[in-house]
């Protein structure tokens, strides 16, 4: 499987590059500073100079939801890293080795499936205060888990196969054979899974910058407008869509771009990983001879 | 079979421990002193002899090893000590508000699978029918449309704008939107795994056999792949409930619906250290429960395994 290309070229992919620079530009420039207020134009309908109006306190919303869209791809690009590399670490650590340094490797990262990302999240982000980076490293450390399962499972199996087999009697030393034969197997699934987990990342980032919790609503992130402009659902509920939509279309453009979350089928590979699992929202298929190729192929259909 | 149960037991005593030293431990680390905000929120000065007794009321000042031995000791024993906001036994809170999440989240399952049966059979007859374009249009909208945004516009538009629900009055009215809120996030997931469950079925070689013998195709489906698809299904519904008690939270704030997740929110804000480690060991137990609970269902589903 290693001499396909990885799963995620079929997709759109222009759209990623498109949407990262977007973010970039919003994220250095915006037509006015984010939280420049200005009450003398409170509640402003759209002009040619705030194309999408003002807020209750005068502030553009153009300029707040384009800073808002630069804080959510760093927490993405920040939650990505983290999971790929944390679980890539743990997962190809524990395939490799065997005993009690691997049931401690693996009970780790049951134990990081285990806990609801949204509350370690919360936990971790009400340790270190919420800003973009705070919270992508919150919402990275609650989600790496599955991605360390996952990477296990499919390193192990290819440790298995007969041409990883080949290269390992022709000679080949340990750490050869991980990166040349089971790093690009296992990458291939681990980004197929990522990608189409991208767009929930962006909604749980959102969800946690609504609730909040203490820190100051001044800060330009779209759960948190939201969080602040639903009190005037009654006479401005305008206010109230625009931050929405953004986190819609965000979402939508990632799906076209690299397919959708159903799931990625993982192959059970050990009973004892199974639990751990599905309680991360992978839909695994509990029969253990399921064979690890249908749950590549899967990964590659459906995301 | 008693082994690996008993195996299967310790694992997950082994996964309790750590989530109750991992709560106390990123409890404690949290900034900002309990005794302080209390008295914050009392409008009580914070001098630091009242902090002091407050501290040595909550047990506070003892060193830390010992104030985890003795609240593990307390909390197996039933005793989860007190709330340092509302004063009241946390037990009893958690009784009293567990309900309502479990309302909310076994609601919204329940109605999203009456719904994912007849879609999920439909889309895997018809690819291109309707109900294949209604279950991808709910797919893309859970995966894309952020649960307490759509909770904000149900609310204007069912209560701004229509009047036709008092969502701030007591009564079980109030429950209805968070319910379809948490069904409309549920369905696609579940729908589209009993879908592809049935649609693998329905291209396998016995199937046509069954066809060619001159069985009905609904009925020869549902008799040779529902138990299959039903299988995936399980383990998907596994994953919802696990969320159940971690991820109400945004919809009940939404909605202001005193279940544990706005117990939770509320609680951070105040540091109530003894309900945030409560709560996080009760998250965890609850997810192995629902992978407990799996395992069993599989078993029933997947000859297989026995």
């Amino acid at each position: 499987m290693s001499h396909h290309a990885p799963a995620i070229v079929e997709r759109r992919l222009w759209v990623l590059p498109a949407l990262a620079g977007t973010a970039l530009i919003c994220a250095v420039w915006q037509p006015y500073a984010p939280d420049a207020i200005d009450m003398l134009n409170r509640h402003g309908a759209p002009t040619l100079a705030h194309w999408l109006g003002t807020d209750h306190l005068g502030r553009d919303v153009l300029a707040r939801l384009m800073a808002g869209m630069g804080r959510t791809f760093l927490a993405l690009g920040i939650v990505a890293t983290m999971c790929v590399m944390l679980g890539l670490a743990v997962g190809l650590a524990a395939a490799s080795t065997s005993g009690i340094l691997r049931g401690a490797l693996l009970r780790v990262a049951e134990f990081a499936s285990v806990m609801p990302t949204l509350v370690v999240a919360i936990a971790i982000v009400s340790l270190l205060g919420f800003d973009a980076v705070t919270a992508g490293i919150a919402l990275g450390l609650g989600a790496w888990g599955p991605y360390a399962l996952l990477a296990d499972g499919l390193a192990r199996r290819a440790l298995s196969e007969p041409y990883v087999q080949a290269a390992r009697a022709l000679g080949g030393t340990k750490s050869r054979l991980m990166f040349r034969h089971v790093l690009p197997a296992v990458l291939d699934t681990q980004l197929a899974y990522l990608g189409a987990k991208l767009g929930r990342i962006v909604i749980a980032y959102a969800a946690l910058a609504f609730l909040g919790l203490g820190a100051d609503s001044s800060r330009p992130d779209w759960g948190a407008m939201l969080f602040e402009y639903r009190l005037y659902m009654f006479d401005h509920p305008a206010l109230m869509l625009w931050p929405g939509f953004a986190v819609v279309v965000t979402c939508a453009a990632l799906r076209t771009a690299l397919g959708q979350d159903r799931g990625a089928r993982v192959p059970a590979s050990s009973g004892d990983t199974a639990a751990a699992l599905e309680c991360a929202d992978l839909h695994v298929h509990g029969a253990a001879d399921n064979p690890v190729a249908t749950g590549v192929e899967t990964a590659r259909r459906t995301g | 079979m008693p082994r690996a149960a008993i195996a299967e037991g310790l694992r997950a005593l082994l996964l309790l421990w750590l989530a109750s030293l991992a709560a106390f431990a990123v409890v404690r680390a949290m900034p900002a002193d309990p005794a302080v905000l209390s008295l914050v929120a009392f409008g009580q000065a914070a001098d630091p002899d009242t902090v002091a007794a407050l501290h040595r009321e909550w047990g506070l000042d003892q060193a830390l090893p010992l104030q985890y031995a003795a609240w593990l000791g307390d909390f197996l024993t039933g005793d989860w000590r007190r709330s340092f906001k509302t004063g009241a036994p946390i037990l009893d809170e958690f009784a009293k508000r567990l309900p309502v999440s479990l309302i909310v989240g076994f609601g919204g399952l329940f109605v999203a699978l009456l719904a994912v049966g007849p879609l999920a059979r439909g889309a895997a007859k018809r690819p291109n029918g309707w109900a294949a374009r209604v279950l991808d249009a709910a797919t893309l909208g859970a995966q894309a449309i952020p649960a307490f945004w759509l909770g904000c516009l149900l609310l204007w538009f069912f209560a701004v704008e229509l009047r036709v629900i008092d969502v701030l009055g007591e009564g079980p009215a109030r429950y209805v939107l968070p319910i379809l809120i948490v069904a409309f996030t549920g369905l696609g997931p579940l729908a589209q795994v009993y879908r592809a469950g049935l649609a693998e079925v329905s291209r396998a070689d016995y199937f046509r056999t069954a066809l060619a013998k001159g069985a009905d195709p609904d009925t020869a489906l549902e008799a040779q792949g529902g138990r299959y698809a039903r299988l995936g299904l399980s383990a998907a519904l596994t994953a919802e409930a696990g969320w159940v008690v971690g991820g109400t939270a945004v919809v009940e704030v939404v909605f202001g619906l005193p279940g544990l997740g706005t117990f939770l929110v509320d609680s951070i804000a105040m540091r109530d250290y003894f309900v945030l480690q409560a709560y996080i060991v009760v998250a965890a137990a609850w997810m192995l429960a629902i992978a407990f609970v799996a395992a069993g269902a599989r078993h029933l589903l997947d000859p297989r395994l026995r």
